[in-house]
């Protein structure tokens, strides 16, 4: 389905749109408040994309240095094509050690590889232990949102959900309450597992090494209990040097969530003695993407999700209606990389306002590049005949600057006069669920002409 | 090996040109903090707490007053034997410190800026403590305190694993309100020492 339509099913509950819209903004304003007293923030955001950019263009000896170290370090590496590489290598990994119970921290690349239903169909129990994750998990609902999986459930979702699946009292969806309960629910998963499955938020090349970044120290109570922990990373989570960590972990918190750093920093480096640990580094589409100099600097991405935050479009469509695993801006212009048609609709969820590029702590120019996706889109997929007409009909209107004086008058006139039934009928989409402003009796030309001729 | 040759192929084929790598001149950032002030607020922003000390012998006395009727204490501090009530000889698994009530542990390196305290291994009998205790109380020398992470990143040299810690354990999951204690530590208490 296309944006339009799931957006438009969003947007049937319109209270719930309206607390979405609201509770995003507020994280985006947290995020303002947090970076206005970083002196030379913007200096880091310069530092963020040219690191990346350099490491892209270097990244082939990046990897090789960083699977050197890696392996010298004690940790095994392995190296996955696409998605389908990628869960076979993780179901080989646990079945070589009889590994039946997982729990798995937030890793956007095992969504985006559909893991979880590959590992359960062949009997292996896989939790998620972020408690937005394990949220949508009981619902099976995939996440919403990077950051926040489970924006779009409200506590009275939650409770619900909670009663069924963990047998909690009714409690008017008590976030105190439901969290607790949570905790003891994944504390005995934790404690139970046989392997831990984490993302990688950055991996780095000098020492082979990895981080992982979680408020909640789920990625640790799995870690450092399983025997065997599996790190899944897509290839551009590279970066050359530890001190590059100073950059992006200044960069990534604030723009997240508004918080100095997040709760756990975690640097993993070697395994504990007798642990096993093991690194799947995986392309999936980004070797491509890598080759394409228009959108290549998509993959600068640290997932911090400011964009989706910001996004006048998203927070009023919500995260499910991009239908991808990385929704909102910076979704838009991944999916259609990985299939143009499938996604054809995402680029056009915009309203190319750049709000998106403004917040980017990487600097990503991410709403030049939905503007790109479009150029192509038109070119290459089908467009429905009145959109193509009425293109053409504008086209040719905007060529003639007398002809749209006088189209423009009419519209104006026909604002200001036309019964609001006519305005909102149906073939104005520019009407739906949405008054138009009374127009006004100047066009900014005249305005214009007006002010020069009286300061003359 | 799998896919690994065709996949850096690909890379080499569809990589820019190389660009320059940016020297990070931490300068820029500088604005004088006050370390121990902007460092103490920090805490109590990501809900954490900072009790100045000025001995080491205050440290026990200070957690039975905060944290009273604990069963299950464990600390790295010299001379606080009397203290403990576990051994780490005869923990066999990690999973043995489910019950941890308070973990004590000194740390020589934190960040002003954010309020977080590095944690590595060397200082760590099992990599799960810090993170299985119910209580987490750090005790530091106001004198590890560094500005920016810049600063913290040119002091940590090897480790096999290390954690920056900012605060107690959090999530605001549920329509975004906050609720400390997620499945990490409940509390972070911070004794810094003058
Ligand atoms: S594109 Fe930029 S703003 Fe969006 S999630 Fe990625 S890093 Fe964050």
């Amino acid at each position: 389905m296309s944006h339009p339509k799931l957006a438009s099913i969003f947007n049937k509950d319109e209270q719930k749109v309206n607390w979405h819209d609201k509770a995003l903004w507020f994280v985006r304003h947290k995020r303002d408040l947090s970076v206005h007293q970083v002196k030379g923030w913007e200096t880091l955001r310069e530092l963020g994309h040219n690191i990346k950019a350099h490491t892209l263009s270097n990244l082939d000896n990046y990897l090789v240095e960083f699977e050197t170290n890696a392996l010298k370090n004690g940790i095994q590496v392995h190296w996955a094509a696409n998605a389908k590489e990628h869960n076979t290598i993780v179901h080989q990994i646990l079945e070589e050690h009889g590994a039946k119970k997982v729990v798995k921290s937030k890793s956007m690349l095992t969504e985006e590889c559909h893991l979880n239903p590959y590992l359960e169909d062949r009997g292996i129990e896989v939790i998620d232990t972020d408690l937005g994750e394990r949220i949508v998990q009981l619902a099976k609902e995939p996440p919403s949102h990077i950051v926040l999986p489970a924006i779009h459930k409200n506590r009275h979702e939650v409770d619900k959900l909670f009663q069924e699946h963990l047998h909690t009292k009714p409690c008017d969806g008590d976030p105190q309450y439901l969290t607790q309960e949570a905790r003891k629910h994944l504390r005995e998963k934790f404690i139970n597992a046989d392997a831990a499955i984490t993302g990688v938020n950055f991996a780095i090349a000098e020492t082979g090494g990895f981080v992982v970044c979680t408020n909640e120290g789920n990625a640790d109570m799995g870690t450092h209990l399983a025997p065997i922990h599996i790190a899944c990373m897509g290839f551009e989570k590279l970066i050359p040097k530890q001190e590059h960590l100073g950059v992006f972990l200044r960069l990534l918190a604030r723009s997240a969530t508004g918080q100095p750093i997040t709760t756990y920093s975690s640097h993993f480096k070697r395994p504990m003695n007798g642990n096993k640990m093991h690194i799947v580094i995986v392309d999936n589409g980004r070797a491509e993407q890598l080759g394409r100099p228009d959108f290549r600097k998509s993959l600068h991405c640290i997932r911090c999700g400011a964009c989706m935050n910001t996004c006048p479009i998203y927070r009023r469509s919500g995260g499910h209606s991009y239908d991808a695993t990385i929704p909102g801006p910076i979704g838009s212009i991944l999916s259609p990389g990985k299939d143009l048609t499938k996604h054809s609709s995402l680029p056009f969820a915009s309203t190319l306002c750049g709000s998106c590029s403004d917040v980017c702590p990487v600097k990503i120019d991410i709403h030049s590049q939905l503007y790109k996706w479009r150029q192509i889109i038109t070119k290459e997929t089908k467009q429905p005949f009145v959109k193509k007409k009425s293109m053409v009909f504008m086209g040719k209107l905007f060529s003639k600057p007398k002809q749209f004086e006088r189209i423009g008058k009419i519209g104006r006139w026909a604002l200001r006069s036309l019964p609001q039934s006519m305005i909102n009928a149906k073939p104005n989409v520019w009407g739906k669920s949405r008054d138009l402003p009374k127009g006004p009796k100047q066009s900014f030309d005249e305005w214009y002409r007006n002010r020069m001729k009286k300061s003359q | 090996m799998g896919s690994r040759t065709d996949i850096l192929n690909k890379i080499k084929a569809n990589k820019p040109d190389k660009l320059a790598l940016p020297t990070i001149d931490p300068y820029i950032f500088n604005e004088d903090l006050d370390l121990v002030k902007e460092f103490t607020k920090k805490v109590e922003v990501v809900g954490g707490n900072v009790y100045p000390i000025s001995s080491l012998d205050e440290v026990t006395l200070k957690i039975n007053t905060l944290l009273p009727n604990t069963h299950s204490n464990f600390s790295t501090l010299e001379n606080t034997t009397g203290f403990n009530t576990i051994s780490m000889d005869v923990i066999k698994r990690p999973h043995e410190l489910e019950d941890l009530d308070v973990l004590v542990l000194q740390s020589g390196l934190a960040v002003s800026e954010n309020g977080s305290i590095w944690v590595e291994d060397s200082v760590l009998p099992m990599r799960i403590l810090p993170f299985i205790t119910k209580h987490l109380v750090f005790v530091i020398d106001e004198r590890s305190i560094v500005p920016y992470m810049h600063q913290a990143y040119e002091k940590i040299n090897d480790f096999n694993f290390g954690v920056f810690i900012s605060g107690p354990s959090k999530t605001a999951d549920i329509e975004q309100s906050l609720v400390i204690g997620a499945h990490g530590a409940l509390s972070l208490s911070v004794f810094l020492l003058k």
